[in-house]
């Protein structure tokens, strides 16, 4: 028999024959690799949160093969002295099994936990520079929902995770939350009733919430950063305004080789980040909290941080029922409104906010350019709005542990709170949109009159003024010829026009570096000292 | 491979990659850059810049730039490797105070951490210091679809409408409606029947008994006892002290009576007149002292967090979670905070023992406030 | 004499905007009251001395009279001749027993520098036997609850169950306040309760014993003798000694407020200086 000599050079080549004659891959994988990404680091953001929800999926499923959702009494035997003997549930017996006789589990346990917080983190971070750069416009009004509801599910991935374990700690946040279902009118006692299974605690919750936690949720998110990579694919990416970047390409990198490698390579920091972040910094150590018991609570009983601006609405409103005297009389407790109407609306808003600025700016175009955040004031100001209520809302989640470590009394933290978010957030508009306006000017300027040098001069009649370096072409009196305005940088330093010496990188600002004088062969350089001062532009 | 494809490029438009000419792939004298380049043509993509960062070949600088990413690659493989050998020797099981095993999730966390971040910031390098500086430019081809195609496939949708011809047929319209809401229905009443529980169900109605209902207990008044089931008399709580409180029945200190947990507080002289005269004075909590004890609800009206931090100078009860402050020489009425209702009192006797019971169950409903409570 | 620790130092930072426009007041209050003590003590010394004397040297052991002596120098303005207390200045002493003497003394609350909403815990201005000579003096005059002497911790080798035992009870009776942790939580109106990672067995089983400030009392019906030191066992073993396992950094044991911090300012800042790096030109 012959045997048949293996090219190896040609395996590739049969194997791409061998797959499109039967899957017609080869145009689309052409056109998946002849993709243009373009390139900034505030692009990279959203990359964090979809990295660290790999890591999530890959650190959970191991947590699963060893967590027991289940409220069945035990008595704990394990090599935790402080706890042995102690009448705790199987999920928090479970969970401290992990910790302590799992090699390795605690660290997984708390790669876990350090990667829901980055993932929600990140989603905000991204969400910031998506909004502040007008990124939600038309085509993107559907992603820009999409990343909403990521957020929502999000938090409800993280409420469900951290109760979980059924500690201390996490029985104080689901009473709250029985608490907000209560709070509802109507169906607020059948809501809870509902999802505890009678009287609270019940015994149904932990694995109720288990399978809202490792399939319903993640499914979800799945399902929904799918689409939402989707929709980026397809719209491709938006860029920044710059030099050939117009409305209508994409100015960057292919993905292949480049972009897919830089993207691999990010990957690896993300998950080494939440390595760090695990293996330095000790989270929710569930074994000084003892199981869950609905007489014992700790100071400082705070949800995680996503979860805190809720929690801090709670703690600012005021003590306002309203009672309905009808037949045996209703109430509508407090707690609904910053609970059940204030989440909703922080949800609801920002949903609309798309649709609000394109009818208010009767705005009907496609955009795939960016806006610097100070060329659209009003939006700037009303992010700006929106971030320091959220920002009064989460400290004041946290405020009584900034009470009692900066020494401030907590009914004074707690008014400085409902003062702030009431007077602050329109304060956060007027500034921001006054800083907006002011940038604006000073670009207007450059471009009009050139760079500010830093060199005055001195005219005849006595009068001192500073020598601008236009940026183009000048009319017949050296005037420089106004420039529009690009959307972009615009250059304000004379290092930034190549007129001085060039700026060093430093870490947060560039080191100015004083011009070099030109060497030449024939003149040898001068030395410092003796080296003549500029003292005029002329 | 270099190519420096300098110019001007006006507005993107149609075929950006109209830059380059159409070549034939299948001619020999190609090189794999320019097929490559021709694909990129045709999903229209122009290759502006695709240029080495070093001069020439082997030079001196790229040299450099490979040994460092190397030296990258192998520390994240030093570092992996550690990471293994400490996972396996380093000693892991939980042991009280100082030891070596505390350490455990530390090394594995940073040796875990340089593995990865070398690894990444090896592929990084490669990516941006070796790999050709690109700039390319790809039409966005934004163009919405002609007018024909949008109108065939709007006929094509208007097509099935028209095929089914629900419009033509109304007897079907009504069908549809009553033969399909029921299933609907169907496929929702599994979730919803299941889940759902009637709070008012019973004798004893959930949202307001507690453990301390003598009637369950056919009539005998329960016992106010501590977390291990042993019954309290007045001697056992100090003045200006305040112990937790269970219903004295088979696991009344336990979650199963998450509503009952309550906090009996020995006032001082004073402060029992002053709470005395208050409570007197009350609808409802007339009577419910015993002396100078008092017995309020521990579980909070705004959000059902215990509300156990006693103030034993000032008298106030405050809530770690939100802050909700209860003056307890005024029948715990909130003076601070978002709680808007006070908590329930307890009323108090003593048994013939002298031990304290609950000479009833809460006469007002306990915990987070809900629609329907009178 | 609070500047030089921490406490106060932050204290002064952080309270600067509530004390800065009464300083002039403050000062001149001081005076007063510096006169109104003055005053005092010489006239209870003239008034008192001669008779007083000769009576307490019957009752005094000579450590109570030690401490009696520091009692009129440093304690008389606030609570007054024979520690009978001052309206509106400081309680009565008579009765509160050793015990409290030696908490406050002994963590430095008492002598307090100015009446605030809490005495706060400082170096103490009283050495060891200074304080069990005040003790000694407070507890010959009026009696009250005394710190047992001898080890106030448990062997938990001999006894495993006490760390649990202790746990348990802390978590229901202590941690409401002072954490689960440990770290001291904030109360109504500027009180706090402490962080329990310093103080000495004695020092808390002071406290559990006499409810100094705002803390509510935990007498020997209460908890038991037994039991208090199984909890004093938990705080120390536990709390303060143990290194707790899971992080070289358990960030203040503050919860979650710092571990979102945390993430902002360590995960959040690191990747993004890489995506800096990343996208950076080079």
């Amino acid at each position: 028999m012959k045997r048949r000599k293996l090219d190896l050079a040609q395996v590739p080549a049969n194997i791409g024959k061998g797959a499109d004659d039967r899957y017609q891959v080869a145009t689309p994988l052409r056109a998946l690799l002849n993709k243009v990404f373009p390139d900034h680091w505030s692009f990279l953001l959203g990359e964090i949160a979809l990295f660290s929800f790999i890591v999530l999926l890959l650190s959970g499923v191991f947590l699963t093969l060893f967590f027991d959702p289940s409220m069945r009494e035990v008595t704990y035997d394990g090599p935790y002295t402080a706890l042995r003997g102690v009448e705790m549930s199987a999920a928090y017996e479970s969970s401290l099994r992990l910790s302590f006789e799992v090699r390795g589990g605690l660290f997984m346990r708390q790669m876990h936990h350090w990667a829901a917080l980055l993932f929600m983190a990140s989603i905000v971070v991204h969400m910031a520079r998506v909004f502040f750069t007008g990124a939600f416009r038309k085509p993107r009004e559907a992603n820009w929902t999409i990343g909403i509801i990521l957020f929502l599910l999000g938090f409800f991935a993280g409420f469900t995770g951290y109760s979980l374990p059924d500690d201390g700690l996490s029985g104080t946040g689901l009473r709250i939350a029985s608490a907000i279902m209560l709070s509802i009118p109507v169906v607020g006692t059948w809501l809870s009733a509902a999802v505890f299974g009678g009287e609270y605690p019940g015994e149904l919750i932990i694995g109720r919430f288990y399978i809202a936690h490792v399939l319903l949720i993640p499914g979800g998110l799945l399902a929904l950063i799918s689409v939402h990579l989707g929709l980026v694919f397809k719209q491709k990416h938006t860029q920044w305004p710059g030099p050939m970047r117009t409305n209508d390409n994409v100015v960057g990198e292919r993905m292949f080789p480049r972009y897919a490698l830089k993207q691999g390579g990010f990957f690896m920091a993300v998950f080494g980040t939440v390595a760090l972040l695990a293996g330095l910094f000790q989270i929710n150590p569930i074994w000084l909290f003892g199981p869950y018991l609905a007489s014992a609570v700790s100071s400082a009983s705070q949800p995680d941080w996503y979860v805190m601006f809720m929690d801090g609405l709670v703690r600012l409103m005021p003590a306002w029922q309203i009672d309905f005297p009808i037949g045996d009389g209703y109430v509508l407790p407090p707690l609904f409104w910053p609970a059940v109407v204030g989440l909703g609306a922080l949800f609801t808003l920002p949903m609309l906010y798309p649709t609000i600025e394109a009818r208010r700016l009767k705005d009907t175009k496609s955009h795939h350019i960016l806006q610097r955040p100070r060329d659209a004031p009003e939006r700037t100001g009303v992010g700006a709005m929106a971030f320091t209520f959220f920002m009064i809302a989460t400290i004041s989640g946290a405020n009584d542990v900034i009470a009692d470590k900066f020494h401030i009394s907590l009914n004074a933290m707690t008014w400085a709170g409902r003062i702030g978010l009431v007077i602050l957030p329109p304060l956060a508009y007027v500034i921001s949109v006054r800083i907006c306006l002011g940038l604006q000017q000073h670009d207007r300027e450059v471009l009009a009159h050139g760079v500010e040098t830093g060199i005055i001069r001195r005219l005849p009649d006595g009068r001192f003024e500073e020598v601008h370096q236009p940026l183009g072409p000048v009319d017949e009196h050296g005037h420089p010829l106004p420039l529009d305005y690009a959307g972009w940088v615009v250059p304000k330093k004379m290092n930034r026009v190549g007129a001085l010496g060039p700026a060093i990188k430093g870490f947060f600002f560039p080191i100015e570096k004083p011009a070099e004088a030109p060497v030449s062969p024939a003149v040898p350089p001068v030395s410092g000292s003796t080296r003549e001062e500029i003292i005029s532009g002329r | 491979m270099t190519v420096t494809h300098e110019g001007s490029h006006g507005h993107g438009g149609h075929g950006s990659g109209s830059g380059t000419k159409p070549v034939d792939v299948n001619d020999p004298k190609l090189s794999r850059f320019d097929i490559v380049r021709e694909g990129a043509r045709r999903d229209d993509i122009e290759i502006v810049t695709y240029e080495s960062q070093f001069e020439g070949r082997n030079s001196k600088a790229e040299k450099r730039v490979v040994r460092n990413i190397s030296l990258l690659f192998i520390i994240s493989g030093l570092a992996a490797l550690a990471f293994v050998v400490f996972f396996i020797v380093w000693p892991w099981k939980f042991e009280l105070g100082h030891t070596l095993s505390d350490y455990y999730t530390p090394i594995l966390g940073i040796t875990l951490g340089i593995s990865l971040f070398a690894l990444g910031f090896a592929i990084l390098a490669w990516a941006k210091k070796l790999l050709p500086h690109e700039v390319s430019i790809q039409d966005r081809h934004n163009q919405p679809s002609s007018d024909e195609d949008r109108l065939i496939t709007g006929q094509t949708m208007a097509y099935l409408v028209d095929e089914l011809g629900v419009q033509r047929r109304p007897l079907l319209k009504g069908a549809i409606a009553l033969g399909m809401a029921p299933l609907g229905l169907a496929a929702a009443a599994p979730l919803i029947g299941g889940l759902i529980e009637n709070p008012h169900k019973g004798d004893e109605p959930m949202m307001y008994h507690t453990g301390f209902d003598p009637v369950p207990q056919d009539g005998k008044l329960v016992h106010l006892t501590r977390e291990d089931g042993s019954p309290v008399r007045p001697e056992d709580v100090s003045v200006g002290g305040q112990i937790t409180v269970f219903p004295g029945i088979p696991g009344g200190a336990s979650n199963k009576y998450a509503d009952s947990p309550t906090l009996l507080v020995h006032l001082r002289e004073q402060d029992a007149a002053e709470a005395r005269a208050a409570s007197e004075t009350d609808k409802v909590n007339k009577g419910f002292m015993h002396g100078n004890y008092v017995a309020y609800s521990k579980i909070c009206t705004h959000a059902g967090c215990p509300a156990s931090l006693y103030e034993q100078q000032t008298n106030r009860l405050l809530c770690p979670c939100h802050q909700s402050q209860f003056l307890i020489t005024d029948n715990a009425r909130p003076i601070f905070g978002p709680a808007s209702r006070r908590l329930p009192m307890l009323p108090l006797e003593l048994d013939d023992e002298g031990y304290f019971v609950a000479a009833s169950d809460y006469r007002e409903a306990i915990g987070p406030d809900f629609w329907e409570r009178p | 004499m609070t500047s030089d620790t921490p406490a106060g130092r932050r204290f002064r930072v952080f309270n600067r905007r509530r004390s800065a426009p009464s300083r002039a007041r403050r000062r001149v209050g001081a005076a007063v009251r510096m006169l109104a003590a003055l005053a005092l003590a010489g006239g209870v010394y003239t008034a008192f001395a001669p008779g007083a004397f000769a009576q307490d040297d019957k009752q005094l052991s000579t450590a109570a009279q030690e401490g009696q002596a520091l009692f009129n120098n440093s304690c008389i303005t606030c609570h007054g001749p024979q520690a009978q207390g001052v309206e509106g200045r400081g309680p009565s002493l008579v009765g509160v027993g050793s015990a409290a003497v030696e908490f406050q003394v002994g963590t430095g609350r008492m002598p307090m520098t100015r009446q605030e909403a809490q005495a706060e815990q400082k170096r103490p201005v009283f050495d060891e036997t200074q304080t069990k000579q005040l003790g000694q003096y407070i507890q010959e005059l009026g009696g009250g609850p005394q710190i047992p002497a001898g080890s106030l911790t448990q062997d938990i080798k001999q006894n495993p169950e006490a760390l649990a035992n202790g746990g348990e009870l802390f978590r229901l009776n202590c941690a409401q306040c002072h954490g689960n942790v440990g770290a001291g939580g904030a109360l109504s109106s500027g009180k706090f309760a402490p962080s329990l990672h310093d103080p000495s067995p004695q020092q808390i089983y002071g406290a559990m014993l006499t409810g100094p400030q705002n803390m509510p009392v935990f007498g020997d019906n209460e908890l038991t003798p037994e039991q208090k030191t199984e909890i004093i066992t938990y705080i120390t073993q536990q709390i303060q000694d143990d290194k707790d396992p899971g992080g070289l950094f358990n960030l203040g044991g503050y919860g979650p407020a710092t571990e979102g911090l945390a993430i902002f300012v360590v995960g959040i800042t690191i990747l993004v200086f890489a995506s800096l790096w990343i996208a950076g030109k080079s």
